[in-house]
């Protein structure tokens, strides 16, 4: 009964809103994409908008790919393509115990599925994501380590261990950054991660070691100038 | 052949003497020691044109324009300043292909968003990332991104000083981007120091995440 | 610390943050061969290591705005040159030097006379490091060269004093197999 009743809102605000949503569709897409790019993505985004799919993402990918020049046909399968994940992502979410998620969060989810994190997974990270935690920004934050190389088991563990030691969101969003660093001083991107979430309920990394080899306490004296 | 006895390892380890070791592992003992005595602790002299050169560097980098940005940052401000700087792969140079790292700030923009910049909303939800690429024998380098539509001309980046390091502020609006460089209109370059994902048309992009909070990869 | 009437590091920091650039040419004299020999080891060349330190020099003035502990420079500027270092390890231009360069280290170290052996052995060592991973390279070199504890190498790296141990182990072991003419 419930569902019925979504869905018919869904419908009649779209008809609402979608002749608005065409418009801003086609202003956007006008002098940037061919007018077969155009035509096909009006109708996806109409499509998507339809079902309560956010169109934003569809019409950047869009101008991205005239931008870089890339044939029609493959625009537009892009653009399809995303169109797919954006409700693909969508039922993860859902699945993940948010009904009716915002925008960014399935954006959010599309991204992490773009990045090779599966739907299952994503449901599992929305999950964690109990307020004050946003789930659009672990959902990124995880997309961002896999980009980098953690495998998404891993991913998920580390962003898992950081919400259940409490930490804030600026340390969540400094674990890319932090990865990176593990990286360049020789880990895997794995091992990085590990490593991570091992000190997760400790002190944050990068700690300044008090050093001075030892026969070196003093400094050279430096020449006059 | 055969690793040290775990005995021998300890002798090395400064855990034990060589006459705390049973005499049948003496022999053993001496032999790693041998070998640990063999390090070389002479302290080793690098050559006395490496301060100038040093120094060289370091006057060319407080001079360049971009840096009067970094000397603007170590001003007292009303803002409050988080300065995060990502580890830096620049040294991969030797390659013809660009490598990039941004530099990363939180202020309130002192003027609006720059010409062909979209930023959504007022300044107080727009931060300023900084872009720098090094690329040395290119002509002209732009930064295209979903916050500016992609558009190869809108965001173009200076060259600062002689060193191939081109570079330019941004005020981002508050979300996820994804960007690239674009080299001499036609070369589209990302940026080796960010994470990278599938644009979908065969190449990657670049991410970049913008809160309050500052930017962040 | 130093000598009398000297700047300490956080005053020299302080100062060119404020805006006298030349002032960290103070720090470049102090700590331009503390680390060489760290370097030199790590990277198997005195040329390399002299990039590296260079390059180290320069990063951390660019990163001076970084040093939240500006007493504590010198640690700070180790975890630089370190980074640096295993950055170098993946220059695929690198791995062509020949090993035997690693002969002009031996230019400036006192030989005793006639330890032909001891010199034969030191050089086997230094070709041998080079076979060990940089994890294994560099707890030898800091606890061996450097002379640091398992307690300070653990600060250092970030590495736990049993997995350092084992590390060490591990070389230890590597080492006996390269060296084994030698021993």
């Amino acid at each position: 009964m419930k569902t019925i009743g979504l869905a018919l809102t869904l419908v009649l605000g779209s008809t609402l809103t979608g002749a608005l949503t065409a418009q801003n569709v086609q202003a956007r897409l006008d002098g940037r994409v061919s007018p077969e790019v155009q035509r096909a993505v009006r109708s996806i985004a109409a499509d998507a908008e339809a079902r309560g799919l956010p169109v934003d993402p569809l019409v950047q990918k869009a101008i991205e790919g005239a931008a870089k020049g890339v044939p029609a046909d493959r625009v537009i399968a892009a653009v399809r393509a995303l169109a797919g994940r954006l409700g693909e992502a969508r039922e993860a979410v859902r699945a993940g115990g948010v009904a009716a998620p915002s925008g960014d969060v399935v954006e959010g989810g599309a991204d992490a599925l773009n990045a090779g994190i599966s739907a299952r997974q994503v449901s599992d990270l929305v999950r964690v994501s109990q307020p004050p935690e946003d789930p659009a920004l672990t959902l990124r934050v995880a997309a961002t380590l896999a980009a980098l190389g953690v495998p998404p088991k891993q991913a998920l563990e580390l962003v898992q261990g950081m919400i259940s030691a409490g930490r804030s969101p600026s340390d969540l969003l400094g674990l890319p950054g932090e990865v990176q660093a593990g990286v360049a001083r020789g880990a895997t991107p794995a091992q990085a991660a590990a490593g991570l979430a091992r000190a997760a309920g400790g002190t944050p990394p990068g700690r300044i070691p008090d050093w001075v080899p030892p026969g070196q306490q003093k400094p050279r004296n430096p020449h006059k100038p | 052949m055969m690793g040290f006895d775990p005995m021998v390892k300890r002798l090395l380890d400064g855990e034990l003497s060589l006459a705390g070791l049973p005499p049948e592992l003496r022999a053993e003992g001496e032999e790693a020691l041998r070998l640990v005595g063999a390090a070389n602790r002479a302290p080793v002299a690098l050559s006395s044109a490496l301060e100038q050169r040093v120094m060289a560097a370091v006057r060319s980098h407080a001079a360049s324009p971009g840096n009067r940005a970094w000397r603007w940052l170590n001003t007292p401000r009303e803002v409050e300043l988080r300065l995060r700087v990502r580890p830096w792969t620049v040294w991969a140079g030797a390659l013809a292909a660009a490598a990039g790292l941004a530099l990363l700030l939180v202020g309130r923009p002192a003027s609006g968003p720059g010409p062909g910049n979209e930023a959504r909303g007022g300044t107080r939800d727009s931060v300023f990332v900084r872009f720098v690429l090094y690329a040395p024998g290119a002509h002209r380098v732009a930064v295209a991104g979903t916050f500016n539509q992609w558009d190869r001309s809108a965001a173009l980046l200076v060259p600062a000083g002689t060193s191939g390091v081109w570079t330019t502020t941004l005020a981002l609006p508050v979300g996820q981007h994804q960007y690239a460089f674009v080299v001499d209109g036609a070369r589209w370059v990302v940026d080796p120091a960010a994470p990278a994902v599938d644009d979908g048309f065969g190449r990657r992009n670049s991410l970049v995440a913008v809160t309050a909070q500052g930017a962040h990869l | 610390m130093g000598f009398e009437g000297e700047a300490t590091d956080a005053e020299v920091v302080r100062a060119v943050l404020a805006g006298d650039v030349e002032r960290y040419a103070v720090l470049v004299r102090r700590y331009r061969d503390r680390y060489a020999r760290y370097a030199a080891r790590m990277l198997g060349s005195r040329d390399v290591a002299e990039d590296a330190v260079q390059d180290a020099l320069v990063r951390a003035f660019d990163r001076l705005a970084d040093c939240r502990e500006p007493d504590k420079f010198a640690g700070w500027l180790f975890l630089i040159l370190r980074n640096r270092c295993y950055a170098e390890r993946r220059r695929p231009q690198r791995q062509e030097r020949p090993l035997d360069s690693t002969d002009e280290m031996f230019a400036s170290s006192d030989r005793p006379d006639g330890a032909y052996e001891q010199v034969e052995r030191a050089q086997a060592l230094e070709r041998a490091l080079q076979h060990l991973t940089p994890e294994q390279r560099e707890v030898f070199v800091l606890k061996h060269m450097e002379g640091l504890a398992y307690e300070e190498i653990a600060g250092v790296t970030g590495a736990t004093v049993a997995s350092l141990k084992m590390r060490m182990h591990r070389a230890y072991d590597r080492l006996r197999e390269l060296m084994k003419e030698h021993l």
